[in-house]
């Protein structure tokens, strides 16, 4: 333990560096997947089949082996960052288009209704009433959305990704030799941080974005 | 009616097949609303009196027909800019959960363009109005109110922009009673000041007797079997359906229309302080009464003393029964009195001012008479009427 210790001393800079390296990539994943699952939710929240379809391609993506995605995206996109973003894209759409969709079901049709009788156009309802009051939902999609990125991402080490990953495989390619624990555990000490920073980020996020009004 | 001004709304055929439907939610539906008066659609459920109040704002399209405000065609305008000329209020309210009480209210302002200020003065007048503090409830969130400041918040909400119509469905169905009474009465006062040309959807005959200047009972397809005033509904009701709606006890419930202050109060022995029982007991004698109503140096009641108090051996101020409940004001309705007198200990009902000052009583008999005087009218007019009563249509338009 004590050497665990001061391997992290000793390698505090770079794994630091692997830290922010792993938190920027999957923030920019985040943010893409954020964009197109809350868009996919809104065009589809009111239309059953094109809502079910959505769905479940989102759903079929993250069945998909991280592994196996990665190495089918080495074709088109190379190794590196490009398929390690892509890949964490794919991943992160469900829970947040399923929470969107849910978030904007769940809005009173009483609200609805009256926004609509006192004049509010389509886009209106949308901006002011609907996706503010669906807001926590779709923030906690994100959040789940989040953790399991910063699982995944580890992974993408294998495509010469960036992150923390790449140290947990330089360990795993070492076995029986004394630097490959410290690796390992240091790898995974990183993105177990990073999630529960992340977890926090998010709910400190969610209170100053959610309206007193619909906290609980 | 050719003669009469121009009517604040029109229908005109109006008709609503909802897809997938054979028949007509609303049948070709013809109809004036006066400007000022507070109609009633009323009609057992399903008649299809909400699906015509919101084919008025057209938050559902009309299959055939015509809607006319101010004598302007709106079949054709952009619906939106048309719903934020009308005031709309719902059962639940639906106020936006995430948005202050002052945000919500200022919404229909605020799309219309007005500047900060005078948003912010309208939010504080419209409190005000709807009795509540400005102060404290402008910041508040909706799930902070009790259901019947929400309701007042709903109502201040669709008067925001001062709209010369308001739909109302059901504003009051889901609330409790008492406090729906009180907010019934208060919307009424309010009323009376703002003169706001109102559609109230409702399927209580009650709340529609005491509530609208015209009752239009409506049957299935919105048809109307019967649009008139209250008094005229209660008294000569058009046709069986119309019977049945009303139910038992019309002359009871005609007893909403009438207000205290519209009978004569009669005369009740009272006593003031200092109280003496010599001249108590006297009073008591000379009277035909078996109490004495004891004020007090406001002249508001007090409790009433009977001759066995007067005559028990311990202090005045101890002895007696209280006058609450049984104490009205002038503008509270027969009913209510009659319904204060049945529990009340004398069988009356104190009548007092704003203030609290007596005076006079309300006894069984006053109510009995006014009920006669009710009966007695209404087969003089059917006598009028006869041969044959007048068929709605007629009465419709």
């Amino acid at each position: 333990m004590s050497r665990f210790v001061s391997y992290v001393e000793r390698r505090w800079d770079h794994l630091l560096d692997l830290t922010i390296e792993h938190a920027q990539v999957v923030i920019v994943a985040l943010a893409i997947a954020t964009v197109i699952s809350v868009s996919l939710g809104i065009l589809t929240y009111r239309r059953e089949h094109a809502a079910n379809a959505v769905l479940a391609v989102a759903g079929i993506f993250l069945t998909i082996p991280s592994f196996a995605l990665l190495a089918l995206l080495i074709t088109p996109l190379g190794l590196g960052y490009e398929p390690t973003v892509v890949a964490l894209v794919m991943y992160a759409l469900l829970p947040i288009v399923r929470n969107t969709i849910t978030g904007l079901r769940s809005v009173d049709p009483a609200v609805i209704e009256s926004a609509r009788g006192m004049g509010m156009n389509g886009r209106q309802r949308l901006l002011r009433i609907e996706l503010p009051l669906a807001w926590p939902v779709i923030l906690t999609g994100i959040r789940v959305s989040a953790v399991m990125l910063i699982g995944i991402a580890a992974i993408a080490a294998a495509v010469n990704g960036p992150g923390l990953g790449s140290d947990i495989f330089d360990g795993l390619a070492r076995v029986g030799s004394p630097a490959a624990i410290n690796l390992v555990l240091g790898g995974t000490l990183g993105v177990v941080v990073l999630a529960l920073l992340f977890d926090a980020v998010f709910l400190l996020v969610g209170r100053f974005t959610t309206s007193r009004g619909i906290r609980d | 009616m050719t003669d009469a001004p121009q009517p604040m709304i029109r229908l005109e055929g109006l008709t609503k097949v909802f897809p997938g439907q054979q028949t007509p939610a609303v049948d070709h539906l013809s109809m004036d609303i006066p400007e000022g008066e507070i109609i009633i659609l009323v009609g057992p459920s399903g008649c299809g009196k909400s699906t015509t109040m919101r084919l008025i704002n057209r938050l559902i399209e009309p299959t055939e027909g015509r809607v006319f405000l101010q004598g302007e065609d709106v079949t054709t305008v952009n619906p939106d800019a048309l719903r934020r000329r009308i005031g709309y209020v719902i059962q639940q309210i639906g106020l936006f959960p995430h948005m202050t009480i002052a945000d919500n209210i200022a919404v229909v302002p605020r799309m219309l363009g007005w500047d900060r200020r005078r948003v912010r003065a309208r939010v504080d007048e419209l409190l005000e109005t709807v009795g509540m503090d400005p102060g404290t409830y402008r910041g508040r969130y909706p799930k902070e109110l009790s259901g019947g400041q929400r309701q007042r918040v709903g109502v201040a909400r669709a008067m925001a922009a001062d709209p010369p119509i308001l739909l109302m469905d059901e504003p009051f169905g889901a609330i409790d009673p008492i406090t729906r009474d009180r907010l019934q009465n208060e919307f009424l006062r309010l009323q009376a000041d703002l003169r706001k040309t109102i559609v109230f959807v409702t399927h209580d005959i009650d709340e529609a007797i005491k509530m609208g200047d015209r009752i239009a009972i409506l049957q299935q397809g919105s048809k109307i079997a019967q649009y008139d005033t209250p008094e005229r509904i209660l008294t000569t009701p058009a046709n069986e359906f119309v019977e049945q709606f009303i139910g038992h006890g019309a002359s009871l419930k005609g007893l909403t229309l009438v207000r205290v202050s519209d009978v004569d109060l009669a005369e009740w022995p009272v006593a003031q302080a200092p109280l003496d029982r010599g001249a108590l007991r006297r009073q008591l004698a000379e009277s035909d009464k078996a109490s004495l109503l004891v004020l007090d140096e406001r002249r508001r009641p007090v409790k009433w003393l009977t001759l066995r108090d007067i005559e028990s051996p311990g202090s005045l101020d101890d002895v007696g029964l209280p006058a609450e409940p049984a104490i009205v004001e002038p503008n509270a309705t027969l009913h209510d009195a009659l319904d204060l007198m049945i529990t009340s200990y004398t069988g009356t009902v104190i009548v007092t001012d704003r203030g609290g000052a007596y005076q006079g009583v309300v006894e069984l008999d006053t109510i009995m008479r006014r009920v006669d005087e009710v009966r007695r009218a209404a087969v003089e007019r059917m006598r009028k009427d006869e041969p044959g009563s007048v068929p709605a249509e007629d009465l419709a338009l």
